[in-house]
């Protein structure tokens, strides 16, 4: 991988050096060829100068960052070989760990350069006019970097993604081994299952009893007394190394068992200051249809009130002989009128 | 829940570093559910797988072995240790707080005499013998488990009392909107019994 990025980046940057030395020619060339036609224009003169200086400028960035994508990828390799390394002891981490930041910062540190490199290449590309080739030219060095570190950044990912796997591995591979002597501990007396991985001198001996021994408790009692005493040394040592993480599973249960009540309690207060809320807004409404029920009875009271004048009204007669004696008299003038 | 969980034997056994024969002290076992004629040997293998686990748990140290079908927890405070034979669904934690208490208990009781005894002795303890029945259901033992258990029957009782506060918002909500229209409508009566009256002239 080493050598195959060396040659990549050798290859590249032979292009790319001979299109500088083209671009170069093909700059002092018009240069001649301007200084001729236009003698004062010393303006013209500049121009392809400083289009040339431009053109040095960019290529010299380009070679700048395909140095450093270089040595990034160096680096790179040499974190994959160690993340390769790993095995349970003597594990780099701080090393590993070291060599990963600077990759990181390096990488950005690229990106950000690579970017300013297209800024500039475009500005140059605004204000003077360069030929088309020079353009061509320098967009795909340009492409060409940023294809490269995107390279360079996608193994860095694949490097830590196996760095990580790693380290699950040698996790659990530790797990294993430290289940394997807890188990060989917690099972003194049955139930040895033939753990090839982990070689312990006391294997041979409680196996032809352990196996036995599986048939009926009442054999357990004699077998039992022959064979525990050359597996209770070993065991008591390895009880030892258990025996704290096993303190620590019951202390850890009780603390679990602690927060879940403590939680359980902090939700239930919730709940509570909720539903007070909610009865709260519910005594709101309530108080809304009391009012409501009272304006009714107040309307129902007064429009019965007016009914009963009403009643009265009509079934009083008063108005009644009034408009009679009107009607009788309205006759009486009409009759008057036009009879006498 | 789960089947039920059972305690089979206590024993409380006085672990001397020194000599490799815990000696018992007190012994309470339930083998109603052996056959009659394996009781003897049960017991026999109680006492004696008691005695070896006893001897391997280090002073002030919990332990938990599984053997055949029962865990066997054991806890070493000072020389004085209690073993439990439970089955496997037995909680852990509440078997070690029960294996707490009986230690407690036993020490209110019977204060240091225990350092002297040299044979296994044979006076039933009737506290060992109530703790195996009482604390067959493990909620007993653990007071955690217990408020946890009474934690989530309240939390089941407060879903329930929101969701009737729920339907009761429901049935005020519908109740004042009749009453907003009955109170409209009674004003409409007002209005129009007021007008039929003020206006007088009747023909």
């Amino acid at each position: 991988m080493q050598a195959r990025h060396g040659q990549s980046s050798y290859r590249d940057r032979t292009d790319e050096f001979f299109g500088i030395v083209e671009s170069r020619r093909r700059s002092i060339a018009p240069a001649a060829e301007n200084n001729v036609p236009y003698g004062g224009g010393g303006r013209r003169r500049e121009d392809p100068r400083s289009a040339a200086a431009n053109q040095s400028e960019f290529s010299k960035r380009a070679s700048l960052i395909g140095l450093a994508i270089h040595q990034t990828s160096q680096k790179l390799s040499k974190l994959a070989q160690l993340a390769k390394r790993s095995s349970v002891f003597d594990d780099p981490t701080r090393e590993i760990q070291e060599l990963t930041v600077v990759i990181k910062q390096e990488i950005s540190g690229l990106n950000g350069a690579l970017l300013d490199l297209q800024a500039v290449r475009n500005s140059h590309n605004d204000e003077s006019n360069i030929s088309r080739d020079t353009t061509t030219h320098s967009a795909t060095v340009v492409d060409d970097l940023k294809n490269r570190l995107m390279d360079t950044t996608k193994e860095f990912k694949d490097v830590l993604t196996l760095r990580t796997e790693n380290m699950k591995i040698q996790e659990d591979r530790m797990k294993f081994f430290s289940k394997i002597s807890s188990k060989e501990s917690a099972n003194p007396f049955v139930r040895q299952r033939p753990l090839a991985s982990k070689p312990s001198p006391s294997q041979p001996a409680p196996l032809p009893w352990a196996n036995g021994s599986s048939s009926s408790s009442s054999q357990i009692v004699p077998r039992q007394g022959e064979a525990e005493s050359s597996p209770l040394l070993q065991q008591s040592q390895q009880q030892q190394q258990h025996m704290v993480p096993l303190q620590d599973t019951y202390m850890q249960s009780r603390a679990e068992a602690l927060h879940n009540v403590e939680s359980t309690i902090h939700e239930l207060g919730n709940i509570f200051t909720q539903l007070a809320t909610m009865v709260s807004q519910q005594g709101e409404i309530a108080i809304r249809i009391d009012q409501n029920m009272e304006d009714t009875l107040a309307n129902v009271e007064g429009a019965q009130t007016q009914l009963a004048r009403y009643l009265n009204s009509i079934s009083s007669n008063r108005w009644l002989m009034i408009k009679i004696f009107f009607v009788l008299i309205a006759f009486l003038m009409v009759f008057l009128f036009f009879v006498a | 829940m789960n089947a039920a969980m059972k305690i089979t034997a206590l024993l409380v056994l006085k672990a001397a570093p020194e000599t490799t024969d815990p000696v018992i002290l007190a012994n309470a076992s339930d083998v109603s559910h052996f056959g009659y004629f394996q009781r003897s040997s049960v017991k026999e293998f109680v006492v004696f797988v008691g005695r070896t686990v006893a001897s391997r748990t280090p002073p002030s140290q919990r332990q938990s072995v599984q053997h055949e079908e029962y865990k066997v927890h054991a806890y070493n405070r000072n020389g004085l240790c209690a073993v439990g034979f439970m089955d496997d669904h037995y909680p852990v934690r509440s078997a070690f707080s029960l294996l707490n208490q009986v230690i407690d208990e036993y020490q209110k009781s019977f204060g240091e005499t225990w350092r002297s005894a040299k044979e296994d002795s044979a006076q039933p303890w009737p506290y060992l013998a109530d703790a195996l029945t009482k604390f067959q259901d493990p909620a007993e033992a653990d007071k955690l488990l217990k408020i946890q258990r009474e934690l989530d029957e309240t939390k089941i009782i407060i879903h329930k009392t929101i969701d009737s506060v729920l339907a009761r918002g429901e049935k005020l909500d519908s109740l004042v909107e009749k009453s907003s229209d009955l109170s409209m409508a009674s004003q409409m009566f007002y209005k129009q019994a007021k007008k039929t009256n003020s206006c007088c002239t009747i023909l």
